[in-house]
């Protein structure tokens, strides 16, 4: 049976964007086994669905995706003031100048391949800085 | 019905392929790279994608592979043609595995038709494509796939890339239906790595058949077509009335009245007789307009004009000023048409009139997997057609002997004249000995000379009076062993 978010050791959501399959897999197991509560998701469109039920403490953000691709989600939640606060960590094969050149709205650039200790680092850095969020509404 | 873009073709910008395939791909055509890993399909079809992004055409670049997308990118930026700002904007690079592990080759055909239309794509590499051939559940499954997939290429005007693993089946289902195959092979040549480019299926163009070597460096893949592929269409035969001068006065009467334009030389000799003497000694009537060019093996730049300062005594200056170029390759480790690619391209580019090759040698030590004399037919075919005069030096392992074993085999053929260079030991001296074997369509004198080498170059001798007591003198002195060792075998049975 699946935690709730409050049960988990650190209690916070995150949720991980990325349509390359293996990476998602990997972050997936890493931030699961350290007690975070993952939600994953292969594209923009299912990301932007996701948002609306898991209320993510932040975002692992890939630019680069069929469908829609992370300067289209970027733009939606800066559009949004429900998730315009949401801390992102944009990730993407580019370099942060070609990146910038293209979009805004992210609290934080990885250039791929990156280490994962790079992203916990980032993560916590992030989520230390955070407000504390409000409980998402009960349906 | 035809229309104007049925011919229009798509350059890869992959040096040497577009001149296998003749100008290049046809726009909207759907073709398979097929190739075992590391053979360089994923560098290919990245140096395509970077290439046709120059010329400000979109593409997209999806892959089924396990490398994540920033791996390969990493890889790849190594390389000259990666272009960091043209990924994004240009380039995209997605992923269809999941498309394909969700939905199957309906899926991802899905995905593929979405994402060519939304990002207006004329180019799209499918990489790992082996994926997509094993989800099939048939291979009429495949073949819908496939045709589909050509006829939303067709469509869109999109050219399309497969690349794949070889298929145990040859030909496999979906190899009978695309527009072309190329296949990239690669084994071992001795204890050297040697690849190898096959265009084994091109339809509506006449590529040029057969392997052709590759190599994979910093600037990506580079094609070398085999030589005797590129033989021109023009006709070398004629020039043959002309001659000029060898750069020795002696030898020139010798030959009948120079070397005949176009001609290719063959000086065979053991090391020391002075074969790279007359070379120089050819080359140091190079001029402006007729600009000489030494491609060796052996003796480096500053070697070649140290000698030809010793050698060519007042005509040493043309090696400094520019009318001599010389280029240097080392041995080892080269592939026999990046070679021959090299030495025409140097020709060229200054429309090179005098060429010194010191020595055939070093081209029978490169990589390749075909007989050399085909090489050399080509390759002497072109330095004619190009109107150049070559003399070659091709080194002989018996220094001192009656016997002299052809250096190459087969080069007699394709060479117009021959000049045989000898040691003889009489007493305590060695004597250099020429001959003149052959010039084609030429009177020559067949006469021994002797010669030596001094700083102007060879000094012959005036007639064949010296060579001819050097070698009776010789022959009495062979007689006298022989009789002696068979006279001590004969004491020794007794």
């Amino acid at each position: 049976m699946e935690q709730s978010s409050e049960s988990r050791p650190n209690g916070k959501t995150i949720l991980i964007v990325d349509d390359e399959f293996g990476v998602l897999e990997v972050l997936e197991f890493i931030l699961s086994d350290l007690g975070y509560h993952v939600v994953a998701a292969l594209n923009g469109q299912e990301a932007l669905a996701r948002l609306r039920d898991c209320a993510p403490d932040l975002i692992v953000l890939d630019l680069m995706m069929p469908i829609m691709d992370g300067a289209a989600v970027l733009q939606t939640m800066q559009s949004n003031g429900k998730y315009s606060k949401i801390p992102v960590i944009l990730t993407s094969a580019l370099r942060e100048q070609n990146v910038k050149e293209r979009c805004s709205g992210y609290s934080l650039f990885l250039r791929k391949p990156f280490k994962t200790d790079k992203l916990l680092e980032s993560i916590q850095q992030l989520l230390a800085a955070a407000p504390a969020k409000s409980k998402p509404e009960q349906k | 019905m035809s229309s104007d873009r049925d011919l229009t073709r798509v350059a890869s910008g992959v040096q040497g392929l577009d001149t296998l395939l003749r100008g290049g791909f046809f726009r909207g055509g759907l073709y398979i790279i097929e190739g075992a890993p590391g053979t360089g399909k994923t560098i290919l079809g990245n140096q395509i994608c970077f290439n046709q992004a120059k010329a400000d055409n979109k593409v997209l670049y999806v892959t089924l592979i396990a490398e994540t997308v920033g791996r390969m990118l990493l890889n790849i930026g190594q390389m000259t043609f990666f272009d960091d700002a043209a990924i994004g904007d240009s380039i995209v690079y997605i992923s269809g595995f999941n498309a394909l592990k969700k939905d199957g080759l309906s899926g991802l055909l899905h995905l593929l038709r979405r994402e060519v239309t939304a990002h207006r794509a004329k180019i799209l590499v499918v990489d790992g494509f082996a994926s997509a051939s094993d989800s099939a559940q048939s291979g009429e499954e495949l073949k819908v796939f496939v045709q589909e997939l050509q006829t939303q290429a067709d469509a869109a005007d999109c050219t399309v890339f497969l690349l794949t693993n070889p298929t145990e089946q040859t030909p496999s289902s979906e190899e009978t239906m695309v527009d072309g195959i190329i296949n990239l092979e690669s084994c071992l040549h001795e204890a050297r790595s040697a690849r190898d480019l096959h265009v084994r299926k091109m339809r509506g163009t006449r590529h040029l058949e057969g392997l052709h070597s590759y190599q994979i460096d910093d600037d990506g893949i580079t094609v070398y077509p085999r030589l005797e592929t590129l033989i021109p269409e023009v006709s070398s035969d004629n020039g043959w009335t002309h001659k000029i001068s060898s750069g020795n006065e002696r030898l020139d009467q010798m030959l009948g009245g120079g070397l005949p334009t176009r001609s290719v030389t063959m000086m065979v000799g053991p090391s020391g007789t002075g074969k790279t003497t007359i070379g120089l000694q050819f080359l140091s009537n190079s001029t402006k307009d007729e600009p000489g060019l030494l491609f060796g093996f052996y003796e480096s730049p500053e070697r070649i004009r140290s000698k030809a300062q010793a050698l060519c005594n007042s005509k040493a200056g043309v090696f400094e000023s520019g009318e001599v170029e010389i280029v240097w390759m080392s041995p080892n480790d080269q592939l026999l048409d990046d070679l021959g690619d090299q030495l025409i391209a140097a020709v060229r580019r200054r429309k090179v009139k005098r060429l010194m090759i010191d020595g055939l040698g070093g081209f029978n030590k490169a990589i390749r997997s075909r007989p050399i004399e085909r090489f050399f037919s080509a390759l002497v075919y072109q330095l004619r057609a190009e109107g150049v005069t070559t003399v070659c030096t091709a080194e002989v392992a018996e220094i001192i002997g009656p016997t002299i074993t052809t250096p190459l085999w087969g080069l007699s053929d394709v060479t117009d004249n021959h000049i045989l260079l000898r040691f003889r030991e009489v007493g305590a001296a060695l004597h250099r000995l020429l001959s003149i074997l052959k010039v084609r369509d030429s009177g020559f004198d067949p006469g021994l000379r002797t010669f030596s080498i001094t700083n102007n170059g060879i000094e012959l001798a005036e007639s064949s009076h010296d060579a001819e007591s050097i070698l009776l003198n010789w022959y009495a002195r062979e007689r006298k062993i022989a009789i002696v060792s068979a006279g001590a075998v004969k004491t020794g049975d007794e």
